[in-house]
């Protein structure tokens, strides 16, 4: 069984890796979105309001750099999750055809999927760094993680629930209506309203803009909230594919 | 000729009635256009201030819903051309030729480009109010009709889904943000493909009218991008020689 799931992996793995263009734009757009955001941001200042509640001034061009990171890792985790589970629906009904069961086949796809988004965070972090360190490295990451991770989660649902073309305009959207807007302390008084907290983006973005700005860690609340997300979001993607693989045996 | 037109009108419209077989596409189409106007209205002019721009007010809504048409119609005009490559040349190969296929396609493209600017013009209108409404529709559908020509371009060079996409999006997000109102002003900011179409847009949200020449300006991007769009559909359409 492990065997089995091991190469269909592989060869998960081998099918992207035959996509250059993939590698280049994921490589390259966190690149070009985050140090353009850095270049064209005026450093104005800008009163924000941390998890913990504490008040703090800092500036935009710093505020558009860290928020950038979960704006962009969320939408090409959002866009990879899409792609790459629609994609696979049809050859994985074969592999259940043909004797997988449908987790050996789900499994693949999911590793793929968070291998994806590790690269694009790596990306993303790795062109941070050059203009704005955050206080606190393991919350900042952590955030950034799990807003990649929910998302993915989210484009992997639209990609089964809604089909290519409806999730990707759902994908092109959603992150950045809630992170890019909703979420972004940049507007509104320096944190997100209340209605905000409902959607999928709130814990994360709270949890990196803490580890932003902040040494110590006071998003525990955010940080329950992000993880409730993701796992409610894994089970459902994981039942979702079950269903769709085991419904045409 | 008249033959020539009742085939393209046809296969248009079982385009259009491919891309709005899913309900739930048609919905998306309709809600997220005026969700975004409605969301972004309040934090544009944030944004372009924080961007060293001065868009603000009812220019900044007006823009959101330039930028709303734009981006839906640039996926739009992408999965027109990606998703149904193989079943276009075929249709080429069977007799109706590449020329009519691209024309019916694009065609089909522009009258759901044409659903996504009515829905972004009127979600502006009732919640912001436009001073000059007939300058705004016109520059919200031109919005639309460019990135259905660069969705197009990019989807007759690029089949993967997952990387069209990326590229509208890269295409997009360069093209938005070094706009008129945001940090651009001078240099490659000149050459973005929605920039006087936003210039006219801005200057409707704030009740006034754009020079003639701004007009032209306009004219001949929407045509250009659409004459490319369309060439470049044709060659990746049409059948080749085994």
């Amino acid at each position: 069984m492990i065997g089995r799931t091991l190469t269909a992996t592989r060869m998960g793995f081998r099918e992207q890796a035959r996509r250059p263009l993939l590698l280049i734009l994921l490589l390259a757009l966190p690149f070009l979105f985050i140090s353009w955001s850095f270049a064209i941001t005026e450093p104005t200042p800008r009163l924000i309001t941390l998890p913990g509640g504490e008040q703090l001034l800092t500036t935009m061009k710093d505020l558009h750099g860290a928020i950038m990171v979960p704006i962009t890792v969320g939408f090409l985790a959002g866009l990879i999750g899409l792609f790459v589970i629609q994609s696979a629906l049809e050859s994985d009904r074969r592999l259940v055809l043909a004797g997988y069961s449908p987790g050996e086949a789900i499994l693949p796809r999911l590793v793929v999927l968070v291998c994806a988004t590790l690269i694009v965070l790596a990306a993303s972090l790795a062109v941070t760094a050059i203009d704005f360190i955050p206080a606190s490295w393991v919350p900042f990451v952590a955030g950034n993680l799990l807003a990649g991770l929910i998302y993915g989660a989210i484009g992997a649902l639209a990609g089964a629930m809604v089909g290519r073309l409806g999730g990707a305009y759902l994908m092109f959207f959603l992150p950045m209506m809630d992170i890019g807007v909703a979420q972004n302390p940049m507007f509104f008084d320096g944190a997100p309203e209340r209605w905000a907290s409902v959607l999928p983006g709130y814990g994360p973005t709270r949890v990196l803009i803490d580890g932003a700005f902040s040494q110590s860690f006071d998003a525990t609340g955010p940080l329950v909230v992000a993880l409730l997300w993701l796992a409610v979001l894994s089970v459902a993607v994981i039942v979702l594919l079950r269903r769709a693989l085991g419904a045409r045996r | 000729m008249s033959g020539d037109v009742s085939v393209i009108a046809l296969s248009g419209a079982d385009f259009l009635r491919e891309h709005l077989r899913a309900r739930l596409t048609l919905v998306m189409l309709v809600a997220i256009p005026a969700l975004f106007v409605v969301v972004s209205s309040s934090v544009l002019g944030e944004f372009a201030a924080a961007l060293g721009g001065s868009v603000g007010g009812n220019s900044a809504s007006a823009l959101g819903a330039g930028w709303a048409a734009a981006f839906l119609a640039g996926a739009l005009g992408f999965f027109q051309v990606s998703s149904s490559r193989d079943a276009d040349r075929r249709l080429a190969l069977a007799g109706m030729g590449a020329g009519r296929v691209v024309i019916a396609r694009i065609s089909a493209s522009i009258v759901l480009g044409l659903l996504i600017a009515v829905v972004g013009f009127l979600t502006l209108w009732l919640s912001a109010g436009i001073a000059h409404p007939a300058h705004a529709f016109a520059a919200i559908l031109i919005f639309a009709l460019i990135y259905i020509g660069i969705g197009t371009l990019v989807g007759s060079f690029i089949s993967g889904a997952l990387e069209g996409s990326l590229t509208v999006a890269f295409i997009f997000l360069i093209d938005a943000f070094s706009g008129p109102g945001m940090s651009g002003s001078g240099g490659v900011a000149q050459l973005m493909p929605t920039r006087k179409a936003a210039d006219v847009l801005i200057a409707a949200g704030a009740g006034q009218g754009s020079p003639s020449v701004d007009w032209i300006a306009v004219g001949l991007t929407t045509a250009g991008a659409l004459a490319l769009a369309a060439s470049a559909f044709w060659l990746a359409a049409r059948p080749r020689s085994r």
